[in-house]
């Protein structure tokens, strides 16, 4: 089938949302846990086959791979009542079963020793669609398994199919508490590099504001992870909603992906949704309130920046803008509603956009699910490319240069065949990094386009200098 | 009444007594008036005559009978006392009135009849010549005039219906019968061979006697022997009871004439004008009348006149009637007024004729005439004047109306009638009523005719909706049928004929298109009160039960086209699909197909076969969400390929398309059209997207991950395309979000409205149109337009920079490959132990490399032109849409615009667009040595291409 997309669930992390990610497809497509589509989803109009392929007339099975080191999560998942859900073939269980001890090192040297079965795998489902869209990719930038062997495969996956998308829903680690992976900051720069470099567009989900959002929005004291992986599901699913309940545009994820990312670097999207209620929430007063949404409450909610889904700190400068916004907006809505909030925005400037070229709030109106209750009459998910998100990488290299510059707890990268010689690794991933929050620097100013120049002084030519001066 | 029978004779043989009486009276005439015009003479003489042949018995019974000796010799002498008119040549008039008596005396005759006559001639001597002047005795009945009396042929008695019509007021046909026969006889001179059974003996001189008549003239007098000054002559005076007769007589001979005139007939004092049709007083009789008189005479003739006119306008062989079934109608209902009217003229006649009767009794005798008095009264001028305002007011209205109507026909009649309708005369508007709810009867005819079986019968194109013949049932419900609106009633609204219009559309759409018969069940009960409520039809309020049936018959039956069309025939569904599909609702399909088709898009115009395409679009449908649609509907769905142009590629010549057949077709095909213009734009900008995305941006981001060591060098160019293609795909995205989106999308929700609250069929195309008209405002699709043109160069820009980075990457490619073959050689022998390059291998490489440098700089500048004639396109576009009238366009250009970085390159954007800047940017295009000029050079150049470029 076309445009078909392939998950996949790496780590503890990535297979935890993975799966929530996968309950929720169920729910929303009215299929069963074991895959059997319910007898009131026959006649639905939505698209199904990009996230599933029909076994026979009735079952559906997801395109999903579950990759992990150790045996808990998926085992886990395997006892619950999706267990069936998944093709078997397509859990992928280390044998030694050690895990990768939250080591991004062991992990992406796992992952190269393992790559013949995990790729024999993707292949198999590869070859098993009509026309491969892309793959995306859940796991989480600071543990192990999903960060080191999720930098592996991809780059191997950038490698050995080099037309696919490769979109990632990365879990960035929560900053206001004490990790108890001492090597996170190493985790995460190094992951990072390759989500720079190789993926195509990267959606955070920052468990720092994800936290911060349960606790103040959804008044829950100490969020549970099933709370947050509910609010991570919902945010994978709406974001997907366009290809799955296709209408008049973006119903490929390269629609999606095209116009928020301007270029090949700036592509790490943030997201933000509302109106937000947990299940406790339904019965309160305030859900009450909250459902009394209008399209323009929706959107004006959604560009204030507590309701990001990315904790990006004050911006004391106030310089950051956003480099392009798409907002998804489900329920009721009426059509002419849409542009005249739009028009409200823009004569209000509530937003600020790059000075460099033309952007705008895109809008697509998506249908929901019929067979799942909103309490919303209006809700919306926004993926925007806002240049701030570079204080999340300065974050990153910050812890990083804290521990680079002791040298601490390099003992057990250096044991991997990747850091045996050198830790320049490590130096090119910062590198790569800061060249990253050098151009989302950049991307607040006018002269961006002057930025490639900058970027490369040394090796730009007189004649190009000249070029530009002319410009 | 055996005397009766004598002297009234079916028919006259060759010696009557008949004869003979009437040369005595000619004689007696002659003799009294003196010689005078053939046809004055004829009528006294038919007059007297006719007194004979009509009273014999008053004859008999006038108390003053003299013998018939005392008779003759009485006139005799009273004839000889007159002088001779030719002197003594010739014989007095007296002995010449002698010798006829003598022959006439040879006929068997009854004596007393005889005797009877001749006191009456002496009656007629005497009295002559008392009131020498005045003389026109005893003249009893309305004698047909002058002109009819010359003109007798019975042919044409029957051929003009005035005679039909005013017969019988004519005094009898037996009067005229005899009339004529007398005149026949006297015209040709022959005599009809009959029996009469006395008088034999006289035929040798009755043979003589017709010998002279046929020797001597035509006339029936002898112009010798009148004498000249006979009628001068002072005669004697008589007795006064004689002079009160003759004035009853005279008036009543007025109020006859009167009478004859209302019935159109010229009288003594009455003539009709030849030119202007209206009666006017007799120039030779009007000294008989007083003054008064002749005005009461030429008042009451105008009734008359209007009668004529009624007349005229009742005859259709006239040409002034109306036309049609309708015109017909008209024609019925006044014929039928001129029935009433001729009968109450024909009552008066009777009265009139009742009081002469008597008065002629009471001229025998008095007492029985003072009884008669008390039952009969006599019909004065004045009693007709106050008789004839009525009818007069009837006929003048009739005329007007009539007039007003001639020549029309149909529904123009129709409310012709109707403006006459809400006269504040109540008699006027009663007429109007009753005139209107007769013509209408037709009408409702045909309309129920129309509504439930949708018949037209209408010969004269009389009904307001009329079929096209040559129209076939393709274009049936759009073409076939229209209203003929001058044949369209005042009164029925158009919003209640095209009611009516829809319905008989919608019976004949059934049944021909459909063909579907079971067709409105009570149509009985409908027809009948359609039928018998013809009043209703004009009636004000459209409360009536006439308009409750056509509002039953119109919603019964666009319901029953609406439930079989939007039921086995998915109307609604074929909509939603057209949609779907024609204009791209449908994403996920679009791309698809595209995808499944790109390959074919890019060849070459010629080389694309549709059979090719068709198994294409049918995979496409397999599998997509398309695959869970009705198949019946998608069947419908076709892609054709036009035929090429010189360098047209797939993408020029490809189109979806909907075939529709049957009873959709007749709906559906005149939108056909519009779909096909709408497709192109919206496919146009789809494959735009398509090539920005999936061919220019996804090249980007997969190439930049592969060209990532040679970043350095190429940075500049790629971050210029980068730029440069991020902001194409705003603009393409933006474009077609509004196009989809806000044109279309929000169109279609308010179509939808329309068609499940839609109660007839027309509502459901009605709101399809009018979405249309809205979409192909929204879409661009007018190419002649500055918007289109520039939105066309900014297409032109994509596919050139396509092709732009193509080559580009191609080159970039190149280059790297030899910079990793060069890399791999130097491993290479470094393994070998051989030290690196030589140094041709080095300089050449080094060679490649700045040529490589050289190209990305050439590759530079050329994206910079292509950039540069995208910015003025869009520079273009945006002044367009910010200049345009229509609100949403405004609105979408500065949704385009939305963090003003257009505004903010271009300086002329953000100018208020008034009068002054228009009238401004004028002055500077035609000025473009000043300095400030240099601001409007995008705006100049987009409106004109002749402009140098700053």
């Amino acid at each position: 089938m076309p445009s078909e997309i392939i998950t996949l669930q790496l780590g503890q992390c990535g297979n935890q949302i993975g799966f929530e990610f996968w309950k929720r497809l169920c729910l929303e497509h009215g299929i069963s846990p074991s895959g059997v589509l319910e007898d009131f989803a026959t006649d639905g109009m939505d698209r199904k086959d990009v996230f599933f392929y029909q076994a026979d007339d009735d079952h559906y099975i997801p395109r999903a791979v579950l990759l992990d080191l150790e045996p808990r999560v998926i085992n886990t998942i395997m006892g619950s009542p999706y267990a069936k859900l998944y093709n078997p073939e397509n859990v992928y269980l280390s044998k030694h079963g050690g895990g990768a001890g939250n080591n991004w090192a062991s992990g992406y040297s796992q992952g190269d020793k393992l790559q013949e079965e995990i790729f024999d795998i993707i292949d198999r489902e590869a070859d098993g669609s009509d026309s491969l869209e892309g793959f995306i990719l859940c796991h989480s930038i600071a543990g192990g398994t999903g960060s080191g062997m999720g930098s592996f495969i991809m780059e191997r996956l950038a490698d050995r199919y080099p037309k696919k998308l490769i979109q990632t829903f990365s879990v960035f680690p929560n900053q206001d508490e004490i990790s108890d992976v001492v090597v996170q900051p190493y985790n995460s720069l190094l992951t990072l590099r390759r989500l720079t470099s190789a993926a195509d567009s990267v959606v955070v989900l920052d468990n720092t504001a994800l936290n911060r959002i349960a606790c103040d929005r959804l008044h829950i004291q100490n969020p549970s992870f099933s709370q947050i992986n509910n609010l991570v599901s919902t945010i994978m699913s709406v974001s997907t909603t366009t290809l799955r309940y296709p209408s008049y545009m973006n119903n490929n994820l390269i629609g999606l992906m095209a116009p928020l990312i301007p270029t090949p670097q700036l592509h790490f999207l943030m997201t933000g949704y509302t109106p937000l209620t947990s299940d406790s929430d339904v019965n309160n007063q305030q859900a009450v309130n909250i459902r009394k949404t209008t399209v323009l409450d929706v959107m004006r909610r959604l560009l204030q920046p507590k309701n990001m889904m990315v904790s990006t700190g004050p911006d004391k400068t106030n310089h950051h803008c956003y480099i392009s916004i798409l907002n998804i907006i489900q329920g009721e809505v009426d059509p002419s509603q849409v542009h005249k909030s739009l028009q409200r925005i823009r004569d209000r400037k509530m937003a600020q956009f790059i000075p460099w070229g033309p952007t705008s709030i895109q809008v697509a109106l998506s249908r929901s699910s019929p067979y799942v209750q909103s309490n919303h009459r209006v809700s919306g998910l926004m993926l925007a490319n806002h240049t701030s998100i570079c204080s999340l990488f300065e974050r990153a290299l910050n812890q990083y240069d804290k521990l680079r510059k002791r040298g601490a707890f390099l003992d057990q990268f250096r044991r991997e065949d990747i850091f045996k010689d050198d830790l320049t690794e490590l130096d090119e991933s910062r590198e790569t990094v800061d060249s990253l929050v050098q151009e989302y620097e950049a991307a607040t100013r006018s002269d961006y386009m002057q930025f490639s120049f900058k970027r490369a002084p040394g090796e730009a030519k007189s004649e190009d200098a000249k070029a530009a001066g002319d410009h | 009444m055996s005397a009766t029978k004598d002297t009234y004779p079916e028919e006259m043989g060759p010696a009557t007594p008949m004869h003979y009486i009437t040369q005595l009276l000619s004689q007696i005439y002659l003799s009294i008036n003196g010689p005078q015009h053939a046809e004055e003479h004829d009528l006294l003489v038919n007059n007297a005559l006719d007194r004979i042949l009509e009273m014999p018995n008053s004859l008999n019974e006038s108390g003053r009978i003299v013998s018939e000796d005392d008779c003759v010799i009485k006139i005799m002498r009273t004839l000889n006392s007159k002088p001779s008119p030719n002197g003594n040549r010739e014989e007095l008039p007296g002995n010449v009135f002698l010798k006829t008596y003598t022959q006439f005396l040879k006929l068997k005759t009854d004596e007393k009849r005889r005797e009877a006559v001749m006191n009456f001639l002496l009656d007629i001597l005497e009295s002559s010549y008392l009131h020498p002047t005045t003389i026109r005795p005893n003249r009893k009945v309305g004698l047909p005039l002058v002109p009819d009396l010359k003109l007798p042929s019975p042919d044409e008695k029957q051929e003009d219906p005035r005679y039909m019509m005013s017969g019988g007021q004519r005094g009898g046909p037996e009067a005229t019968d005899n009339l004529k026969e007398v005149l026949s006889e006297r015209l040709t001179g022959s005599y009809a061979h009959s029996q009469q059974q006395q008088q034999k003996e006289q035929d040798q001189q009755q043979q003589q006697q017709q010998q002279q008549q046929e020797n001597g003239t035509s006339y029936s007098y002898d112009p010798n022997l009148s004498s000249a000054g006979l009628g001068q002559d002072q005669m004697p005076n008589y007795t006064e009871d004689l002079q009160s007769e003759k004035y009853v007589d005279e008036s009543l001979d007025m109020v006859t004439n009167a009478l004859f005139s209302f019935t159109g007939i010229q009288g003594k004092y009455l003539r009709k004008d030849v030119i202007t049709g209206r009666f006017k007083l007799d120039t030779t009789n009007i000294k008989l009348l007083t003054t008064g008189d002749a005005g009461l005479m030429l008042r009451l003739s105008e009734l008359g006149y209007y009668h004529d006119r009624v007349t005229e306008y009742a005859d259709p062989s006239k040409g002034y009637s109306a036309l049609g079934c309708m015109g017909q109608a008209l024609t019925c209902f006044l014929r039928k007024e001129l029935g009433d009217y001729h009968g109450e003229v024909s009552l008066l006649h009777d009265q009139v004729n009742a009081f002469k009767k008597a008065q002629r009794k009471s001229s025998f005798s008095p007492r029985e005439a003072e009884w008669q008095d008390g039952q009969q009264e006599q019909v004065t001028l004045f009693k007709l004047l106050a008789w004839y305002i009525k009818p007069l007011h009837r006929m003048q209205w009739l005329t007007k109306i009539a007039h007003a109507c001639m020549m029309k026909k149909g529904g123009e009649l129709i409310s012709v009638v109707w403006e006459f309708l809400d006269d504040g005369n109540p008699a006027v508007d009663k007429l109007a009523h009753d005139l209107l709810a007769a013509m209408c009867r037709p009408l409702t005819r045909m309309i129920s005719q129309w509504m439930l079986e949708g018949n037209i019968t209408d010969i004269h194109s009389e009904f307001f909706v009329e079929a096209l013949t040559d129209v076939g049932p393709d274009r049936l419900w759009h073409d076939k049928f229209r209203l003929r609106i001058p044949m369209l009633p005042k009164f029925i609204s158009q919003e209640l004929a095209d009611k009516i219009l829809r319905t008989g559309k919608s019976i004949n759409f059934l049944r021909e298109v459909c063909e579907k018969n079971d067709l409105v069940n009570d149509q009985g009960e409908l027809k009948k009160i359609m039928e018998s409520n013809a009043g209703d039809i004009f009636s004000y309020t459209q409360d009536t039960k006439w308009h409750a049936a056509i509002e039953i018959c119109y919603q019964t039956t666009s319901k029953s086209v609406l439930d079989y069309m939007v039921g086995p025939h998915k109307l609604l569904d074929h909509l939603q699909c057209m949609r779907r599909y024609l204009l791209l609702g449908q994403g996920d399909f679009v791309s698809v197909f595209i995808e499944h088709m790109k390959d074919e898009l890019e060849k070459p115009g010629t080389e694309i076969f549709a059979h090719d395409l068709s198994a294409m679009l049918d995979t496409s449908l397999r599998c997509t969400n398309a695959q869970y649609d009705d198949p019946e509907i998608l069947n419908h769905l076709d892609v054709v390929a036009q035929k090429p142009l010189m360098g047209d590629k797939g993408w020029d010549i490809v189109s979806l398309q909907y075939v529709v057949q049957g009873p959709l077709a007749t709906m559906l095909e005149p939108t056909m059209c519009t779909y096909k213009a709408l497709f192109k734009p919206l496919w146009r900008i789809k494959h735009m997207e398509f090539v920005l995305s999936t061919k220019i941006w996804k090249e980007q981001m997969t190439n930049g991950k592969k060209l990532r060591k040679m970043s350095a060098e190429i940075s500049r160019a790629s971050y210029r395309l980068h730029l440069f293609t991020s902001e194409i795909m705003h603009f393409i995205h933006q474009m077609q979000y509004y196009v989809l989106f806000e044109v279309i999308e929000c169109n279609w929700v308010n179509l939808q409205g329309h068609m499940y609250h839609a109660t007839g069929l027309d509502e459901i195309l009605n709101a399809h149109e009018s979405f249309l008209d809205d979409i192909t405002v929204g879409c661009f699709i007018n190419s002649t337009a500055d918007k289109e043109r520039h939105l066309e160069t900014v297409f032109e820009n994509i596919i050139a920079l396509e092709i732009w980075q193509a080559s580009f990457y191609k080159e970039c490619f190149k280059e790297q490959s030899a910079r990793e073959e060069l890399e791999k050689k130097i491993a290479e022998s470094e393994r070998e132990g051989r030290f690196g390059l030589t140094t041709e291998e080095k300089m050449e490489r080094d060679q490649e490399r700045k040529m490589f440098e050289q190209k990305v700089i050439i590759a530079c500048r050329g994206l910079e032109g292509i950039s540069c004639s995208y910015e003025k396109a869009v520079s273009g576009f945006m002044m367009g849409l910010n200049s345009s009238d229509d609100p949403q366009l405004q609105l979408f250009g500065t949704r385009l615009d939305f963090n003003e970085f257009y505004k903010k390159r271009d300086k002329n954007l953000s100018k208020p667009l008034t009068f002054e800047h228009l009238r401004m940017s004028n002055v500077y295009n035609s000025n473009k040595n000043n300095a400030i000029g240099s601001r409007f050079v995008i705006n100049s150049q987009a409106s004109s291409s002749s402009s140098p470029a700053m």
